[in-house]
């Protein structure tokens, strides 16, 4: 019941700080050199596929990262 | 049926693509990872016993910019591995020796419904390993605002697999044990909304809902009971939910510095509860090159259905002593290095006209530790080409 509590704050945690990106300021293309920065990317390095592969079969949790959901059993 | 389909739509985009527009020009990674662990919670063994294992990989990554609106994706893997666990399939007492491979390939299909607003993606892939068939599709929509500043995501992905049953060497005899099921279905409904914030962060928040079903459990993973010599065949339900959520950060407060963070929520009905934190720190000095320290920490709750060895009863519906579904928090810190100067490494030509070249070279490596004992390392490097 706890736990469940918990989950439920974090949850709401996550989509209030969603709500509040709705109020950014627009950022023009030229402005943006920063964010085309490759470091600035949304989404993990191409160079990290095969950890991120060892922990979603080392680890019970997985998901939520661009990672593989199915497609191999990771028995061993 | 579907690659002969995706060849045809890519000639015809093609010609129209060449009357129009530059082609842009093909990117290609071309990854490998050396990975080593060591533990002495294999599950194979019930839970008790050596973890050993060393896997080679290599994965190939090409994207081909058909035209302005058009591309096309192929990737390919191979892992190569020995498994001191796996080999205890057959015998107790036995050395880090049988040796596996796991080879996938997909091929990925999008393109630009309006341009740089609204596009769409396709995907067909499959993999193999020795015990374990595997196909996949999927698809999905990508929507932009008009001034690039938000991205909604929708995705969905299907997982067609089939286990070649192996039970372990005790539990041979005909009628012993028994499945109802060799076939497992993953599917995935995946959404990730993405934000500029202002000029130097932006965010993104990423929800997945996994649903899976048929053969969940390792039909080699043994289970020990209480007062019983034989073991059993690891048993867990035939359905499973998961939930994750991602939340990523990205900051580039001073102009040789950056800070990637990322948090992830999990929860699924095996009762699992997991946070993840990761943090990233690329340090700049020069405009080519990136020193990225990263760590991750991941808290995990135990599934209801696991225990340790010779803990479970005999007269439990489920039961799993496989310490990757147990309570444990674990620590990854690690190193990496990239350098992609303006005019490449190295180039060459490639037909009348055509430059390539070495675009990139990023090296990493990290160790890995887990609270039940657990160790790990690994290197890897993606060399990035294009032309």
């Amino acid at each position: 019941m706890k736990s469940k509590r918990k989950s439920y704050l974090v949850f709401s945690i996550l989509a209030g700080l969603m709500l509040s990106l709705s109020s950014c300021v627009s950022v023009k293309a030229y402005e943006k050199m920063y964010l085309n920065d490759s470091d600035m990317a949304l989404k993990d390095r191409k160079g990290a596929y095969h950890e991120i592969n060892v922990e979603a079969y080392r680890e019970g949790a997985a998901g939520a990262n661009g990672g593989k959901i199915g497609g191999g059993c990771g028995c061993n | 049926m579907l690659f002969v389909l995706g060849g045809s739509s890519t000639l015809f985009s093609q010609s129209q693509a060449d009357s129009l527009s530059p082609r842009k020009p093909i990117d290609i990674n071309i990854l490998f990872n050396y990975y080593e662990q060591d533990g002495i919670h294999s599950a194979v063994t019930g839970g008790l016993g050596t973890e050993e294992l060393k896997d080679r990989a290599a994965k190939l990554v090409v994207h081909i910019p058909v035209d302005t609106a058009t591309s096309i994706d192929i990737q390919g893997s191979i892992n190569q591995y020995t498994s001191a666990s796996t080999d205890n399939i057959d015998s107790y007492v036995s050395s880090a020796s049988i040796k596996d491979a796991h080879a996938t390939l997909t091929f990925g299909y999008s393109k630009f419904i309006l341009p740089n607003r609204l596009s769409w993606n396709a995907f067909v892939g499959g993999g193999i390993e020795s015990d374990y068939i595997s196909s996949s599709f999927g698809g999905g929509i990508t929507l932009s605002s008009k001034d690039q500043n938000q991205e909604l995501s929708l995705g969905v992905q299907v997982f067609l697999d089939t286990w070649i049953v192996i039970f372990p060497e005790e539990l041979r005899v005909p009628g012993m044990v028994s499945l109802p099921t060799d076939k497992r279905r993953s599917y995935n409904f995946s959404a990730t909304f993405s934000q500029v914030i202002n000029r130097k962060l932006q965010a993104s928040l990423t929800s997945d809902l996994v649903y899976q079903t048929g053969l969940l459990s390792t039909p080699f993973h043994r289970v020990y009971f209480q007062d019983e010599e034989l073991p059993d065949i690891e048993r867990l339900p035939s359905n499973r939910y998961k939930f994750p959520v991602g939340l990523r950060l990205n900051y580039f407060p001073l102009d040789f510095l950056v800070v990637r963070g990322y948090y992830r929520f999990y929860y699924d009905t095996y009762d699992i509860l997991a946070h993840t934190f990761g943090l990233e720190i690329p340090l700049k000095p020069g405009p080519f090159t990136s020193f990225y320290p990263f760590g991750r920490y991941h808290y995990q709750r135990a599934a209801k259905y696991f225990a340790p060895y010779g803990i479970h009863l005999r007269e439990q519906e489920f039961y799993t002593s496989d310490y990757d579904l147990s309570g444990f928090q674990s620590l990854k810190v690690g190193m990496g290095i990239r350098y992609a100067p303006l005019y490449g490494l190295l180039r060459f030509k490639r037909g009348p006209g055509k430059v390539g070249m070495l675009k990139s070279v990023d090296i990493r490596g990290s160790y890995y530790w887990r609270s039940d004992g657990l160790r790990a390392w690994s290197v890897g490097m993606d060399l990035g080409w294009g032309g």
